[in-house]
Parts: structure tokens; C-alpha cells; sequence
């Protein structure tokens, strides 16, 4: 016989508590109430359980147990002997501490091949499935990209609709706007129908989306200086409709909204790190495509006989209007190194400009004139 | 702690909890508040370096602590739930969640009309499944609760809850917040009268109307000087005037609204004026509120002949919530050093780096670090500071009658899975 000491016991059927003594004997914990020969329990040390408990109270279960009957023990020295003598019980809490471990480890290993799989996975079997989409699909994805894009865009002169080039006095500049458009999409010959189209936006940019939607702002025709540049970066922009950049966008995006959203699911911040880390992935895919579009710009600009130098120049003179610190959220990521690959691989203009001087005066007219 | 090694060894002459005898027992928590920190902190590194996933582990040490620390009638409550339960149960979330996530995305592509709908339909089925997740998430942190070798259970069906609730939000809506006692009474009701300590049953006695009479001052002070600026507002207006001059269009439209006598300025004053006073008058009775709910709620719980009443008084719970802006203002500080020192480290970066992706990267991720950081030092403070006051707030105040029924209560229910719990989870309605 053993050491024994006063605990308490619960016998997990009902809620009456026994004051009880208890007993440890050669193999087993033995729970036992004055003036009783049958013991209430008998737990071997192998069995016994320690659940959570307040400090200062040791608290046992027995281990695969229907019900939840407990002992519990506030006496130290009888809680240090069961410690002793059962290998499951572990009042310092070493094996939990262990687990924990593991469990941290293991997470990091984890999150590691998640960001690997969104650095590498992600773009590689979105760019493995965009040529697998069905032509049909995208124009169909085009259109609800393109409605969503039209009232995210919001237009600069609220007076006048979204669209340059409607009104009778900028219907001469569209005119000559779709004169270079058809010309550059005649040597593009793409597998759906290109629409370009002008939009009141002050800032000098364009976009392509998915379905061959593109769109100039009005800012980058106030900056061009000739109708070679335009055209450079419609060139560009039908680059990316030919690469079909906005599709694998979608599947990309959408690839990593999986991965991150449900994944992580609702920690503290959790959802501007979604949103943060997109930005930042999205930005590190985007710029083996922008390179992409930059050389299938300049060789459609060749082929149309323009000037494939324009880009260039036109890229050169907007990042120099840029705020430095947004430079973050640019999504065309190394101007200058852009810049210096354009005038290095394309040939300086041969022939005259590709649209000609009334034409192009016209053209700076889409949006009206002044 | 020490109070329990005072106690002990407990000798059988003296039971630990010598009031259980005369049928009214205190309720105490015993937990340090400083351990209590201390596991946060540690938690919010863990979620850091585990980008969240260790989430489920201190969620369970939460609760473990609370609950561990919670003393009635002499006896601690019992936290059995694991963390590795909470991860199954968020798989399960997933395995359910993604297929109905994908095909709305790819609905919405093949036809258009799925799009236009889907926003709606999205919400409204989001807000339904917050309630069901709601609910079954109080399933399973009920059965994880074991007092005295019993554990407690919740019957009734999560879909009936999420109607009762969705219902119950639209009719407060439509009254301004009117109904929303006898709603808040509707849903404690179908609550309690499926929860179970063993055999015993529970029911809620709280009524709408007594919540109604304590709180309808509260909502005279915000809300009915909110809706009257802005009735004002809109009847300052001369809408045909202004109507003429919108459809008229021009760059001078704004000019012209001025200039004319349509009022608009005042109004605008008037709807500015009416929710500042909203936001204002919310935020300073808001602690009165939560007061005025918890004590009613307390007092209204019945676990078969066990009844509580709380004696919660508004001002302590004003000094929790002051308590919490003072740490948070200390640590906004301390935020807007961190902040500083991120856009120092950012801006010293060699112009040459930043322009390469990995420098892009690189002061992406400090921000967003910075960021994170932030975040989850506000989570610890609120935890720390008003949880877990809250919780020992609680039990302190509540006077516990006819705990003698404790003596003789039988097992019954068993655990459920940990399903509603996560789905709570991943919709973000999981709660404490």
C-alpha cells in the first residue's frame, strides 16, 4: 500500500461531490469513501488523464471514458506522487509545451509552401489553364469585367458621358482614332474582336481587360506627343489582349483569394494581409508580362510601320510625372529598365509617322477640344 | 491560486464551499490578469510566425483559462474542447465553403443574371450561415463545458435559430431598433429552453419589455435626435429646385446649387449635425448599454430551479471601457513610433534597391508587418483589458439561488463536433 491523501471525485454521472480518500497502490489509483469496502474507482496509473485545470489543483480523467468522471487533488505532495508514478500526468506541462512546439513548426512549414505555392504555383497554373479557356469564355468574362471596370474607372467629367468621341464635334477624332486602331489590329489579326475606346480619365494610363477590352485614358493622349506613342502603347495594350494577360489575371487572382482568404481564414488583420500580399504577388507576376507586351508591342509597331520607339518615349516622360511614393502601387513596375529594353531592341522609325498631321491633330480632339 | 492553496489539503469536515449548503452560492474568478497577458502576447507571436493557423491553440488556452478560473459554488469549470478539434472542424468549414465559393464565381461568368443577383443572395445567405455557424458554435462550446463531471448540452435545430434571428433583425431594422429587446428576448429564449446542465433544463425569464423600459431612454437620447435632423434635412430641401439644376447638368452645377435657395447647405449642416450627435451620443452610452443588456441578460438565466440575478452596475462597466482607452492610447503611441520607424527603414533603402521587385517586396512587407503588428497588439489589449474583465465582472456580481439542485444532477448529452464552431470562423462571426 501506497501513499493516500484527501481528494475529491466526481463520477462523471452525477453531479454529487465525494469527499474521498485516495489510495496509490502498485498499479493503480484507488478512490475510496469512509465507512465503504468497494472503492468508487480504480484508475491505472497508464489510464489516468490530466485535464485543464486552475493552478494549484490537479485534476484527472480517465482516459477513453464515455463519461466524465474526475478526481481532483489539491493536496502537493499526493499530486507529486502521481506525477511520479504515472507517465500520461505532467504537472510541468512538458509534453503539452512539446506539442505546442511542433504545432508552431509545423505551421511554419506550411505557411512557407503556401507563399511558395502562391509565388510559383499560382501564376504557373494560371498561365498552365488561360490557353485552355474557351474564346467564348473570356469575351463572356470580358463583359462582366468590363461593366465592373467601367463604374470602378469613374469618369473625370461627369457632365459629359464616360466615353470620348460620342458627341458630334470628337466625332472627327474618332475618325481618326479607329483609323489607327484598325490599322494596328489588321496586322495583329487576333482571334476576337478588338474594341479600343477613349475615357474622360486625367491620368496618363490605359488597360486592357479580359475579351480585348481596351482602354486609353485621356490623360496619356493630353501627354503624347505624337501618334506614334498612342499607338506604341495600344500596341502594348493589344499585347496583352493577344497574351490574354487579363484572363490569367482573373485566374490568378482568384488562385490567391483561395489560397490566402480561405486558407488563413479570420485572424486578427487577417484580411488586409489578403489583400496586401495579392497586391505585392500580383505586382512580381505582372512584370515578365509587362516585358512580354513591351516586346510584342514594339514588333507590331514594325509590322504596321510605326515607330516602336514611341513606347519609349512615352513611358519615359509619364514616370517621370509619378509621385515616388505611390510607386508601391504602380502595377508597371521598373520604367527605366523598360525604357532602356524598348530602345535597345527596336529599330528607330523608318518611314513617316503612322497617322499624319491632320489626322493626328484630329485625334487630340476625341475628348473636345481645349 | 494562493486562495486554493490556503485550502488545502480540503479535510473532510470542511467542504471547500461552505455556502452550498444554505441553497445561495457566489460565483468568483480566480485568474491573474498578468498570466492572462502573458498567454495573449505569446499567442499573437505564434499567430504572427504561423500567419494565423496557431489561432485554434489560443483560442483553446483562452477559453481553458477562463473557464478553469471560473469558481462556483466551490467547483471550477472545465474547458475540454482541443485545439486539434477546432482545426478539424475548420477543414470541415472549408470542404463545405469552397465548392459553394467556386460555383458562384463560375455562375456568375456563364450567366450574367447569377452576377447580378449573386450580391445579394450572397449576403443574405452569408448572414443566415453567421447565424447558424453562431449557434452551433455555442453547441460545441457547451458540450466542452464540464462542471462536477457533467457536462452541459444545446439541443435545437442551428437553421430555425438562423431564421428566428434573420427575422428578428429585419423587424428591428423596420423599427429603428425599436424591437430589438423582444427580438434579443425571442432568440435568449430559444437559446436557453435547448441548453441542458445533465438533466436539468434551462429556460430564460428575461421579457422584451423589461429590457424595452430599461433601454428605451438610450434610444430616445441617439437615435430619435438622429431621425429627426434628418427629417429636417431632407425637408429643408427644395427638391424641385435642386432636381431642376441636377437634370439641367453643367461643370457650374455645384455653383449653382449654392447659389440657389434650395436649402441644400443647411441641410447638409442639419444631416452632418444629426450623425455627429449619433456617433457622439453612441459611443458615450454605449458602456451604459452593454450594462443594461448584461445585467438583464444574467438575470433572466434559469438552469432548472437555479436562478441568477446580477447586481452589475453601469459605472463599472465604464471603468473597464476606460481602462481600455487608456492602454490603447498608450499604445497608440507606441504605434505611431513603430509607423515612423517602418517609413524611416523604408526611406533609408538605397534608391536602387527599391526600384528592383525584392526592394518592392521588401518595403511591402514592413508595411504590412507594421500593420499586423498593430492589429494584433489592439486584439491583446481589448482581451486582456475588457474581456476578460467583462467575464470576471459577471461572476462576481451574480447572486446564484437554489444551487442545492446542484447536489443531485444527472449526465446526460454528448459532445458534438466542432463544425458550427469553424464555419463561424471562416465566415468571421466566431465570437470569444
Amino acid at each position: 500500500m501506497g501513499a493516500s491523501g484527501s481528494g475529491i471525485f466526481f463520477d462523471g454521472k452525477s453531479s454529487e461531490r465525494h469527499v474521498v480518500t485516495i489510495v496509490l497502490d502498485g498499479q493503480a489509483l484507488i478512490v475510496k469513501q469512509e465507512g465503504q469496502e468497494t472503492p468508487l474507482a480504480v484508475w491505472p496509473y497508464d489510464a489516468l488523464e490530466q485535464v485543464t485545470s486552475p493552478d494549484g489543483v490537479l485534476r484527472l480523467a480517465l482516459h477513453g471514458s464515455a463519461d466524465l468522471a474526475r478526481v481532483e487533488v489539491r493536496d502537493p505532495t499526493l499530486a507529486g506522487a502521481i506525477d511520479d508514478l504515472s507517465i500520461p500526468v505532467d504537472r510541468s506541462g512538458m509534453t503539452s509545451r512539446r506539442s505546442r512546439r511542433k504545432v508552431v513548426v509545423w505551421s511554419m512549414a506550411a505557411m512557407a509552401s503556401l507563399l511558395l505555392m502562391a509565388v510559383f504555383g499560382v501564376p504557373y497554373a494560371a498561365t498552365a489553364l488561360t490557353p485552355l479557356v474557351p474564346y467564348a469564355a473570356e469575351m463572356k468574362l470580358g463583359q462582366a469585367v468590363d461593366r465592373q471596370a467601367r463604374t470602378m474607372f469613374g469618369n473625370d467629367d461627369p457632365s459629359k458621358p464616360l466615353e470620348c468621341g460620342t458627341s458630334s464635334e470628337e466625332k472627327v477624332g474618332a475618325a481618326a482614332f479607329g483609323r489607327l486602331v484598325a490599322r494596328l489590329e489588321a496586322v495583329a489579326a487576333l482571334p476576337m474582336p478588338l474594341s479600343v475606346t477613349v475615357i474622360r480619365k486625367n491620368d496618363a494610363n490605359a488597360v486592357a481587360l479580359p475579351g480585348g477590352h481596351v482602354y486609353v485614358f485621356k490623360g496619356l493622349i493630353d501627354k503624347a506627343k505624337n501618334a506614334d506613342e498612342v499607338a506604341g502603347v495600344i500596341a502594348h495594350e493589344i499585347g496583352h489582349v493577344a497574351h490574354r494577360d487579363g484572363t490569367r489575371t482573373v485566374l490568378q487572382g482568384a488562385g490567391l483569394s483561395f489560397l490566402f482568404g480561405m486558407v488563413l481564414g479570420d485572424f486578427v488583420g487577417g484580411g488586409a494581409v489578403v489583400i496586401g500580399a495579392k497586391t505585392v504577388l500580383q505586382m512580381s507576376y505582372s512584370r515578365e508580362v509587362e516585358a512580354a507586351a513591351d516586346r510584342y508591342g514594339i514588333d507590331l509597331m514594325q509590322k504596321a510601320g510605326g515607330d516602336a520607339r514611341a513606347l519609349a518615349s512615352i513611358l519615359d516622360r509619364i514616370a517621370g510625372a509619378i509621385e515616388p511614393g505611390f510607386k508601391v502601387l504602380l502595377n508597371h513596375p521598373a520604367t527605366k529598365e523598360r525604357v532602356a529594353f524598348i530602345m535597345r531592341t527596336a529599330r528607330p522609325a523608318a518611314g513617316a509617322a503612322i497617322l499624319d498631321a491632320s489626322d493626328w491633330a484630329a485625334l487630340k480632339t476625341i475628348c473636345g477640344k481645349g | 491560486m494562493s486562495a486554493i492553496d490556503a485550502a488545502a489539503p480540503v479535510l473532510p469536515q470542511m467542504p471547500v464551499a461552505p455556502e452550498v449548503s444554505s441553497g445561495v452560492g457566489a460565483a468568483r474568478f480566480l485568474g491573474s490578469e498578468r498570466t492572462f497577458f502573458g498567454l495573449l502576447a505569446r499567442g499573437a507571436l505564434f499567430l504572427i510566425v504561423t500567419l494565423g493557423i496557431y489561432r485554434f491553440w489560443l483560442a483553446t488556452d483562452v477559453r481553458r483559462f477562463l473557464w478553469g478560473n471560473t469558481e462556483i459554488a466551490g467547483d471550477n469549470l472545465e474547458y475540454s474542447g482541443t485545439a486539434r478539434e477546432l482545426l478539424l472542424g475548420f477543414l470541415m468549414a472549408i470542404a463545405l465553403l469552397a465548392p459553394v465559393y467556386a460555383l458562384f464565381a463560375v455562375a456568375s461568368l456563364i450567366a450574367d443574371w447569377v452576377g447580378g443577383i449573386s450580391g445579394i443572395a450572397g449576403l443574405v445567405l452569408l448572414g443566415l450561415l453567421g447565424q447558424f455557424a453562431i449557434y452551433r458554435a455555442r453547441r460545441y462550446r457547451l458540450t466542452r463545458t464540464v462542471y462536477r463531471g457533467i457536462r452541459l448540452y444545446q439541443t435545437g435545430s442551428a437553421w430555425r435559430f438562423a431564421i428566428l434571428s434573420a427575422l428578428w433583425f429585419c423587424i428591428s431594422v423596420v423599427t429603428l431598433g425599436l424591437a430589438w429587446p423582444w427580438g434579443q428576448a425571442s432568440l435568449e429564449r430559444f437559446k436557453m429552453c435547448h441548453t441542458f446542465y445533465g438533466n436539468l433544463g434551462g429556460r430564460f425569464v428575461g421579457s422584451g419589455g423589461r429590457l424595452f423600459l430599461h433601454g428605451v431612454i438610450l434610444w430616445v437620447i441617439v437615435i430619435v435626435p438622429f431621425v429627426a435632423g434628418s427629417v429636417i434635412a431632407v425637408a429643408l430641401v427644395d427638391w424641385g429646385a435642386l432636381i431642376d439644376i441636377m437634370s439641367a447638368g453643367g461643370a457650374d452645377m455645384w455653383e449653382k446649387i449654392e447659389s440657389s435657395d434650395a436649402n441644400v447647405g443647411a441641410a447638409v449642416v442639419c444631416a452632418l449635425a444629426a450623425l455627429a450627435w449619433l456617433i457622439l451620443s453612441a459611443a458615450l452610452l454605449y458602456p451604459m448599454f452593454r450594462a443594461i443588456v448584461l445585467r438583464w441578460w444574467i438575470s433572466g438565466l434559469r438552469i432548472g430551479e437555479m436562478s441568477a440575478t446580477s447586481r452589475l452596475r453601469s459605472g463599472q462597466i465604464y471603468k473597464i471601457y476606460l481602462r481600455f482607452l487608456g492602454y490603447a492610447l498608450l499604445f497608440a503611441l507606441a504605434a505611431a513610433v513603430l509607423v515612423a520607424l517602418a517609413a524611416f527603414i523604408v526611406g533609408t533603402l538605397p534608391a536602387a534597391f527599391k526600384e528592383t521587385p525584392a526592394g518592392e517586396l521588401a518595403s511591402g512587407i514592413v508595411f504590412l508587418g507594421t500593420y499586423v503588428l498593430i492589429a494584433l497588439g489592439y486584439s491583446t489589449i481589448y482581451q486582456s483589458t475588457i474581456t476578460i474583465r467583462f467575464w470576471r465582472l459577471s461572476f462576481e456580481t451574480v447572486d446564484l439561488a437554489g444551487l442545492g439542485e446542484l447536489e443531485n444532477v444527472r449526465a446526460s448529452g454528448a459532445a458534438s463536433s466542432a463544425f458550427g464552431e469553424d464555419l463561424a470562423d471562416a465566415l468571421d462571426v466566431g465570437g470569444l
